[in-house]
């Protein structure tokens, strides 16, 4: 039910005028893809800094909280940015990311991303009255910014391999992953032969 | 110079045989090429915006290049490492691909000018620079390294 809503919201996308000319757009297209990648530098780099210093592997001799405030802002710009350009890149090809099985795991891993973002938040709340000056945060925020870490760069990875056609749906795939992927019309297709 | 020797002996090497026989290999070291830019893009740019007084103002200038030049090293070795891999999927190709050699020559130039300029005439008492030179070293980086991704992006599209 969910993927046909999907997918008709994704195909109504696509009838837009606007779609089409960005998807065939050589420079417009490209610009945006190009700004989407070129500021996850200034997004993920800059939380990347935060979270090594919550790490302990760099900034050791910095206050936590100096680093996550300062850095917030930049951060928080860049995050705008890709948020603004991940929306046109959808809206360009919108019923293939519809249909892709990385893509629906990138807003997976997002999500994740974003209620680990908040609970992190909380925590850092109460740092500046006793961890803050401590080289090697509790052991808490350490799990806090190693999952921040590495949902992000599934974050990054399942976003680069969209660009892969290994489990498009013109692909001969099982009924599981023609359900994962939204491959809504294939997998009546599948059910209708075996049936 | 002819270069294109060396991207036929690299389009035969064992690097292209796994490249090549395995996608996903690729797709991977990709990941590793992408995420190794994030962290040598958010480090520039941490020690760039604080030379031009942007971030962290209350962090000594000192503090910040120690903590972030070590993160600078260990992925531009990453990223020369995978890079070197992808290219070797698309060797004779890349030959022939202006973008690429814009990224060569940028990349160079940007190894250069970080451990040849910025880091030296950084090293020293920073008052006894001209105040002006700590933020031209800034924006010089910037450009140098956003020009590196931008065409580095661009081999792609081209």
């Amino acid at each position: 039910m969910l993927n046909e809503l999907l997918l008709s919201f994704a195909e109504w996308l696509d009838t837009h005028a606007w779609s089409t000319n960005l998807h065939e757009s050589y420079y417009m297209y490209n610009w945006v893809e190009g700004t989407h990648v070129l500021t996850l530098m200034v997004f993920l780099g800059m939380l990347a800094v935060i979270d090594l210093r919550m790490l302990g592997l760099a900034f050791k001799d910095v206050p936590a909280s100096t680093i996550a405030h300062r850095l917030d802002t930049p951060m928080m710009i860049g995050f705008v940015v890709m948020v603004v350009t991940g929306f046109l890149l959808f809206y360009a090809i919108p019923v293939r990311s519809t249909n892709s099985i990385w893509f629906r795991i990138k807003v997976v891993l997002l999500i994740a991303a974003g209620i680990n973002a908040l609970l992190f938040r909380n925590k850092m709340k109460g740092a500046v009255n006793s961890w803050d000056t401590d080289p090697l945060p509790p052991k808490r925020i350490r799990v806090g910014a190693g999952l921040s870490l590495t949902l992000w760069a599934g974050v990054v990875a399942t976003g680069r391999i969209i660009a892969y056609d290994w489990y498009d749906c013109h692909q001969q795939m099982s009924s599981f992953m023609y359900w994962a992927a939204g491959c809504v019309n294939e997998l009546a297709a599948l059910e209708q032969a075996g049936g | 110079m002819d270069t294109l020797p060396f991207f036929e002996w690299l389009d035969t090497s064992i690097l292209a045989d796994i490249s090549k026989a395995y996608g996903g290999t690729f797709a991977i070291v990709q990941v590793f090429h992408l995420l190794s830019m994030v962290v040598l893009g958010g480090m520039i740019l941490t020690s760039d915006l604080r030379l031009l007084g942007v971030v962290m103002r209350d962090v000594p200038v000192d503090t910040v290049l120690d903590n972030t030049q070590p993160w600078i090293n260990r992925s531009l070795v990453v990223i020369i490492l995978t890079g070197i891999f992808m290219s070797s999927a698309v060797a004779i190709k890349l030959n022939y691909n202006e973008f690429f050699w814009a990224k060569m020559a940028s990349l160079a130039f940007g190894i250069f000018f970080l451990y040849a300029i910025k880091r030296p005439l950084l090293r020293g008492d920073l008052s006894e620079l001209n105040a002006w030179t700590p933020k031209v070293l800034a924006i010089a980086s910037l450009t140098v390294w956003f020009t590196v991704a931008a065409s580095g992006r661009w081999i792609g599209f081209s």
